[in-house]
């Protein structure tokens, strides 16, 4: 009995030990790239976008054969896992798509601090790692990275779009200004340190600067604060729950600024699904709208909606284009090389749906930035002139 | 110094809106009063039933908050199979085993509010949700007093149920001692069982308030759990009417400290009063019952 | 309560050691897939072991561990970062300082008695994590990154080995010898320990310092290996929750608990991170069963099986 006993044990412990070392068996002939998003936990929203982008982006490689290496036409596989919004699991998570899954890639997560989890496995295992979802300037203050590249917005673009709009537009304020930020990498640098600097050059006396944690509930005193100095302008750093939260509470408070500007959260659809009317008016700055005239732009929201069902976000164009880059310099480089992929990566010179991609020496490549306005439910561009679909809406209904 | 317009429309909104969350936190004071139960679960009740909320206004188009005893009763059919065949199975085992498997009923309601509704970010967005009330001086969420009103009245609904019915006393009775009550015949498994309901159904019924008045995404659940936790320790566990008034003070306790510090320092403040209380008076404030 | 045959001390200690000794040749013969899921598993064992010996020891059931793991891990980062020294030294600081939250926080913690303990733990937990946040100092939510690069793996798995020595070795002294009996003395009955003599408080403080500083010192050397931390990774509930997990799926009290439960939790989450769509409801259901069919987790299952089938025809 006991010799049963035994042996049982050791056949669950052997194929336990099989099936973590099997894993995501891969032909020999695949080139297996892998991605770890967030897919639960707080920002499983973006995690959604980007996995969708990642995927549509490897599907249609693969429709169309596959990328020639060593002379040989081959497909891609993309091994995606989940890091639960959670850096040591995106860390793990990167490893193991490296040690254990060979992959010659590497795709990025979403925000700075899962990215860095992840690119800073990926820089010292010397695998190419492509990023989206990651402003520059955050980037690049965490090293001089040899083999992470990352294609965004510049978060000083950002905090010069929507008063540069506002100035543009010939709307008249009483030059008062508001800042509220969450304390995030790019919260503090957009709220903490460029919109200040930014506001004074235009003009503008800056009567408030509040900073709150990304996950925040309750603004009343802030809101109150602003609504009590008369602020008629009003720039907001959040992701989308307190976006929705932020916008509802001011409503609710009785304080309608002439301008609402929230950056990040106010992008997607679902913040004006969430809001209805509440989210005519509110500025977001964006590094992508499909009306952009770029290859496939209108065609991948269109795509996205019909296939999910959601509405979509420009986290779907980044990620899009972040697996074409690297797809296209592993079919530049004709090998599964992780340095010839590098050197690839580093002469990317194309247009891609977000736009034209080219690295600079700090391995980034800059995403413009335009200035959209909610108007009835639909995202409308305001500045800069060359690219104004519609006219701003002034004040804040 | 802030605008005394400001400081008091604050902290009257703080005390609104703890009022608020004295409901939701009620559902975890009674089972943990009574079943002695670290619910790790009940923020995600919270979700079930703004979701639940969410799902009746855009399905019928009625105000969720005419629906909220249809919402409350609906949880708490639920919540009776998920203790019969999860909870009550463990209930002669230590705290860990039930605190553990409500923690994974957590984690599967998290899965299930993704796989359901997506990660978007929802709002019930009634058309009174974002209206000022303004008071002379101080102007508070108009929704904030409806949600308050409701909540005060069901915490009344449940103290009286609690403490003049039947069910009520033998409730108490199981929480005082369970040995001893179920000598006197009191079927201690059945009120556990209906605690559990009724509590998940407060939890759920303040969900829905506080999906009407905010807006939350399927892993906002953990925060609302934490919150409860301080209001019900500042109440008493198990103290009905303690609770409320530990919602008060909790809301005007964060809004001084929202004040005082900026509004991230809210939850800070929440927190470390709830330590101090722990420290000083587990049994809480008020007293009452268990 | 489930009898296990006894082991002495120091026979246990030896075996521990030999295990170890063996252990630390791993990273000549492990491919790098197996040295890093050896790493975690270390590193969640020690948490585990110093868990246990504040629960099934002296009684003390903990939500905190999170503030321990981050408390670790910013020592040492503030060690490694402001003065250069070398690891060994930012481990043993962290160990301190995690010891030494502990012993500040204990005097109002151990008036809490029982479930209202664990709920305190749970606060405290989240209080430094918002404190964390809020102060910049610290570098707020955007962390702090490691200024020089982490030494290689196979060092990082030796610390991480070392890590899970000591607190292998601490448990068995506390199960394991006379100090086992006063342990279990305050667990069951703490006035009545009192009343023999038994300073119950100092017990209770050096369990919870242990355990503590054990905690420390394995956030200390997981946040070394990731190069960049902040507060939601390092002093998130994840860690609380996590060590939970493993010591119920072990089995609380027994002496492999910790053990098997963080293979099991390890293996589980390797398993199931290949299917991201439902893999998080799977692992709660997976949780559920386990609660429900194993009482004493999966070493218990185990031991009573052993016993079961002792019971029965000789084998």
């Amino acid at each position: 009995m006991r010799k049963i006993i035994q042996v049982k044990c050791s056949l669950a412990a052997a194929l336990i030990a099989a099936s973590l070392s099997a894993g995501a068996a891969s032909a020999a002939d695949e080139i297996v790239i892998g991605a770890s998003l967030p897919l639960s936990g707080p920002l499983a929203g973006f995690g959604s976008f980007q996995q969708w982008g990642y995927k549509r982006a490897v599907d249609e490689v693969n429709k169309a054969g596959g990328i020639t290496v060593d002379g040989q036409k081959r497909p891609v596989k993309l091994i995606i896992r989940d890091d639960k919004t959670d850096p040591n699991q995106t860390a793990a998570n990167t490893e193991t798509l490296i040690s254990r899954d060979h992959v010659v890639a590497m795709l990025g997560s979403c925000t700075p601090v899962l990215v860095n989890a992840g690119a800073l496995v990926a820089d010292r295992a010397k695998k190419p790692l492509v990023t989206g979802c990651d402003p520059l300037e955050a980037f690049k203050s965490v090293r001089k990275w040899n083999y992470v590249w990352d294609i965004f917005f510049d978060e000083p673009d950002l905090a010069n779009a929507e008063l540069k709009a506002v100035e543009e537009s010939g709307a008249k304020t009483n030059k008062k200004l508001a800042i509220w930020h969450d304390n995030g990498p790019d919260g503090q640098v957009v709220g903490g340190k460029l919109w200040p600097e930014v506001a004074k050059s235009f003009g503008y006396e800056v009567v408030q600067n509040a900073e709150f944690p990304v996950d925040n509930q309750q603004f009343t005193s802030i809101i109150g604060e602003a609504k009590s100095k008369g602020a008629d302008v009003v720039l907001v750093d959040a992701i989308t729950p307190q976006a929705v939260a932020i916008r509802k509470q001011m409503a609710a408070a009785g304080y309608t600024p002439k301008v609402l500007n929230i950056e990040k959260g106010a992008e997607p659809v679902q913040f004006a699904e969430a809001l209805g009317k509440l989210s005519d008016g509110v500025l977001v700055g964006g590094y992508w709208d499909p009306s952009f005239p770029y290859p496939d732009a209108a065609d991948l929201a269109k795509a996205f909606e019909s296939e999910t069902k959601l509405s979509s976000s420009q986290h779907i164009a980044d990620s899009y284009a972040a697996v074409q880059v690297l797809l296209d310099a592993i079919a530049a480089a004709g090998s599964t090389d992780p340095e010839k992929i590098n050197a690839a990566l580093a002469k990317t010179d194309k247009t891609y749906v977000v736009g034209p991609v080219k690295f600079d020496e700090n391995h980034t490549a800059k995403l413009p930035i335009v200035a959209l306005q909610w108007q009835g439910g639909k995202t409308v561009i305001v500045w800069p002139k060359s690219a104004k679909a519609g006219e701003f809406l002034f004040p804040l209904p | 110094m802030p605008d005394p317009g400001v400081a008091l429309s604050t902290i009257a909104s703080g005390v609104l809106l703890g009022g608020m969350l004295a409901l939701a936190a009620l559902g975890l004071s009674i089972v943990l009063g009574v079943m002695r139960l670290v619910n790790l679960a009940h923020g995600d009740f919270l979700l079930v039933g703004a979701y639940a909320g969410l799902f009746f206004f855009e399905v019928t188009g009625v105000d969720p908050l005419i629906g909220l005893p249809v919402i409350g009763l609906l949880i708490a059919a639920l919540a009776i199979p998920l203790y019969r065949f999860l909870l009550q199975p463990l209930a002669e085992r230590g705290a860990e085993a039930q605190m553990m498997t409500m923690f994974a009923v957590a984690i599967i309601l998290e899965n299930a509010f993704v796989l359901a509704f997506s990660a978007d970010t929802r709002s019930i967005a009634v058309s009174y949700a974002a209206l000022p009330l303004t008071l002379g001086v101080v102007t508070i969420p108009l929704v904030y007093v409806i949600g308050f009103a409701i909540s005060v009245v069901a915490i009344l609904i449940v103290h009286w149920l609690v403490s003049r019915t039947a069910f009520g006393r033998d409730l108490r009775a199981a929480a005082v001692d369970p040995e001893a009550a179920a000598t006197i015949g009191v079927d201690v498994k059945r009120v556990r069982m209906l605690t559990f309901a009724l509590g998940a159904a407060c939890a759920g019924v303040g969900g829905t308030l506080i999906g009407t008045a905010f807006q939350f995404t399927p892993a906002s659940g953990g925060a609302y759990l934490l919150n409860s936790l301080a209001i019900v320790v500042l109440g008493g566990l198990g103290n009905v009417i303690g609770t409320l008034f530990g919602g008060l003070a909790l809301g005007a306790l964060q809004s001084l400290g929202g004040l005082a510090l900026g509004d991230g320092y809210r939850d800070l403040v929440g927190m470390a009063l709830f330590l101090i209380v722990l420290a000083f008076r587990p049994e809480g404030f008020a007293r009452g019952q268990a | 309560m489930i009898k296990e045959r006894p082991v002495a001390a120091p026979r246990e200690a030896a075996i521990i050691a030999v295990a170890f000794a063996g252990l630390w040749f791993a990273p000549l013969v492990l491919g790098e897939y197996w040295l890093q899921l050896g790493f975690r598993t270390l590193i969640y064992l020690a948490l585990a072991e110093g868990w246990n010996l504040m629960a099934g020891s002296a009684g003390l059931v903990s939500l905190g561990t999170s503030c321990f793991v981050g408390v670790g891990a910013y020592v040492a980062y503030g060690f490694l970062n402001g003065f250069s020294l070398p690891l060994p030294v930012a481990l043993i600081a962290s160990a301190v300082a995690g010891a030494a939250v502990a012993a500040v926080v204990s005097p109002a913690l151990f008036r809490l008695r029982g479930l209202y303990f664990t709920v305190g733990t749970l606060a405290l937990a989240e209080l430094l994590r918002l404190l964390m946040i809020n102060v910049s100092a610290f570098g707020g939510a955007s962390g702090i990154f490691l200024k020089s690069d982490p030494p290689p793996l196979p060092i990082l798995f030796h610390y991480a080995l070392v890590v899970a020595l000591i607190a292998a070795l601490a448990l068995t002294l506390c199960v394991r010898t006379r100090a086992s009996v006063i342990f279990r003395s305050v667990r069951d009955d703490e006035d009545a320990a009192a009343q023999m003599g038994v300073r119950s408080y100092r017990v209770k403080l050096a369990a919870f310092s242990l355990a503590s500083a054990l905690a420390a010192m394995a956030g200390a050397v997981q946040a070394v290996k990731l190069g960049a931390i902040e507060p939601y990774g390092m002093f998130g509930l994840q860690w609380s929750i996590d060590v939970l997990t493993m010591v119920i799926i072990g089995g609380m009290g027994m002496r492999l608990g910790p053990l098997v439960g963080a293979l099991f939790v390890i293996a589980l989450g390797e398993t199931l991170a290949d299917y991201p769509e439902a893999h998080i409801a799977i692992a709660g259901v997976i949780l559920i069963v386990l609660i429900r069919v194993a009482p004493r987790g999966i070493a218990g299952l185990a031991s009573s099986l052993r016993i079961a089938a002792s019971k029965r025809a000789p084998a």
